[in-house]
C-alpha cells in the first residue's frame, strides 16, 4: 500500500504545476539540515546560518527570484531593490529554522502575541467544528504555538500529498506519531472524509486555501492590482460540509517572534446548493482581499516562489 | 470453501444488480451536477483522477449522498477505500452489501 502511494505520487509529480516542485523540495532538504542544528547546535548558530543560507538561495535560483521581484513590486508599490528581496528570503529561511523547532515541540525562547483569540474559542465553544484557512504567508506552523499552549480541540493540517509525505520523514524524525497524525494529505479519496470527521469531533482542520493544486477549481480574483487564478476548493469542501470558517495567519516579525491572527471569515452556507456558486465566488473574492492587506502590512512574508498571477501561462 | 476464512473481508462483494449501479450513477450525476448522462458512466471505468476524473471533494460529496440516500457510512479509516471508491461497480457493490434501506 504505502509503495503503491509512493509510486502514484511520484508519477502525479511529473505532471505537477510549478508550485509544487519549488521551493518545497529545496526547504525540506533545508528543514532537515535544520533539524541536525535543532538537535546539533540549537537556535542561535543556526539562525546565524541563515544570513549566508538565504543569500544563497537567493542568488542561485533566478526563476524564484523573477517572482518574488514580481510580487514584491506589487506589494510595496515600487522597483524592489536586492535588499527587499534578501529581507523576504531572510524572512522564508527564519520560518522553516522556527519550524524545526516548533515541530520539536522546543518553542519555550518564542514570543507569540494571538489576536482573536476568543473568536476561535468562541467558535470552538458553538461545538460544531471549524475550518482555518491560511496561506503561504508567514508560518501556518506558528498555529502550533497558540494549540500547544491549551488549545482544547484537536488541530489537523491538509496539506498537498507529496510535501506531506517529505514533510512526514521530517516530523517523523522530530515530532513523534502525534503530529503525523495531524496532517491529512490531500488528493486521496478519503482525505475529504478524515476532514469530515475531524470537524464531528468539534476539530479544527487547518488548510492554506491559496495555491490550486488542478487548473479547473480556480477562479479569477483581484489580487494585488491584477487577476490571480485562486482556488475554490477549499471554500466549495466548507460549503459541502457546511463548516463555519475562520482565517489564521502567523506573520514573522523577527527572530522568534511570532504574531498569530485568527479572524472570522464565514459562517455555514445553507445545505442547498442553491447560491453556492455564486456565494463561494463571493467568499474566494474577500480571501483575496484579506490576503492582499496582509501583503501590503507585512510584504515579507509572502512565500509564494512562483508565478502567482499565471502571466507565463497561455 | 472455508479454506480462506480471514479472505472474504477484504475480497470485493459480489456486483450489485445493474439496476442499483444505474440508480447510484444517477446519484453521482445529479449530486455533482456533471454533464453527462448517468449512462455513460461505465460502470468498470475508474472514478478519480482519469476516468470520470472526480477529485476528493467530490468522493465527500459522494459518501454524503450515500449516507443520506442508503444509510451507508463510509469512513476514512476503512482500508477498502481505495477498492471501495474505485469504480461505479465496486461502490454500488459495497453499498448493496451494507444498505439498510
Amino acid at each position: 500500500m504505502a509503495t503503491r502511494l509512493n509510486a502514484e505520487a511520484l508519477a502525479a509529480e511529473r505532471t505537477r504545476p510549478e508550485w509544487t516542485r519549488v521551493p518545497e523540495r529545496g526547504s525540506v532538504t533545508l528543514a532537515r539540515f535544520m533539524l541536525w542544528l535543532v538537535h546539533g547546535i540549537g537556535w542561535w548558530p543556526g539562525h546565524l546560518l541563515l544570513y549566508p543560507i538565504a543569500g544563497y538561495f537567493l542568488l542561485a535560483s533566478p526563476r524564484p527570484r523573477a517572482a518574488a521581484r514580481a510580487y514584491l513590486a506589487r506589494a510595496l508599490g515600487r522597483r524592489p531593490g536586492l535588499r527587499d528581496l534578501y529581507r523576504l528570503y531572510f524572512t522564508f529561511a527564519s520560518t522553516i529554522l522556527d519550524r524545526a523547532f516548533l515541530v520539536s515541540g522546543r518553542a519555550e525562547r518564542y514570543r507569540v502575541e494571538v489576536h482573536g483569540l476568543e473568536a476561535l474559542q468562541a467558535q470552538i465553544a458553538e461545538g460544531r467544528g471549524c475550518l482555518i484557512f491560511g496561506a503561504h504567508l508567514g508560518s501556518f506552523e506558528a498555529l502550533r504555538l497558540v494549540a500547544d499552549r491549551g488549545c482544547p480541540v484537536e488541530l489537523a493540517i491538509m496539506m498537498h500529498e507529496a510535501n506531506a509525505a517529505r514533510l512526514k520523514a521530517v516530523f517523523d524524525a522530530v515530532g513523534g506519531t502525534a503530529r503525523t497524525a495531524a496532517v491529512i494529505p490531500l488528493g486521496t479519496a478519503e482525505s475529504m472524509l478524515r476532514a469530515q470527521e475531524c470537524l464531528q469531533r468539534n476539530g479544527l482542520v487547518g488548510l492554506l486555501a491559496d495555491r490550486a493544486p488542478r487548473a479547473e477549481r480556480v477562479l479569477e480574483v483581484p489580487f494585488l492590482g491584477q487577476p490571480a487564478p485562486l482556488p475554490t476548493g477549499p471554500h466549495l469542501l466548507a460549503a459541502v460540509l457546511g463548516a463555519p470558517v475562520m482565517l489564521a495567519f502567523g506573520i514573522w516579525r523577527g527572530p522568534r517572534h511570532y504574531e498569530v491572527r485568527f479572524e472570522p471569515f464565514a459562517e455555514p452556507l445553507p445545505p442547498s446548493r442553491a447560491g453556492r456558486e455564486a456565494a463561494i465566488a463571493e467568499r474566494v473574492r474577500r480571501y483575496a482581499e484579506r490576503l492582499e492587506a496582509l501583503c501590503r502590512e507585512h510584504p515579507y512574508n509572502w512565500f509564494n516562489f512562483y508565478d502567482f498571477w499565471r502571466r507565463d501561462a497561455t | 470453501m472455508s479454506s480462506g476464512a480471514s479472505v472474504p473481508e477484504l475480497a470485493a462483494p459480489s456486483p450489485a444488480s445493474p439496476q442499483q449501479e444505474a440508480e447510484l450513477a444517477k446519484l453521482i450525476v445529479s449530486v455533482l451536477s456533471l454533464e453527462v448522462v448517468p449512462e455513460d458512466i461505465q460502470p468498470e471505468a475508474p472514478l478519480f483522477n482519469q476516468g470520470l476524473g472526480l477529485d476528493s471533494i467530490d468522493a465527500l460529496e459522494i459518501a454524503l449522498a450515500v449516507s443520506k440516500t442508503y444509510d451507508v457510512k463510509l469512513r476514512s479509516d476503512d482500508e477498502r477505500n481505495h477498492r471501495i471508491f474505485a469504480s461505479l461497480r465496486s461502490l454500488a457493490a459495497h453499498i448493496e452489501k451494507h444498505r439498510t434501506r
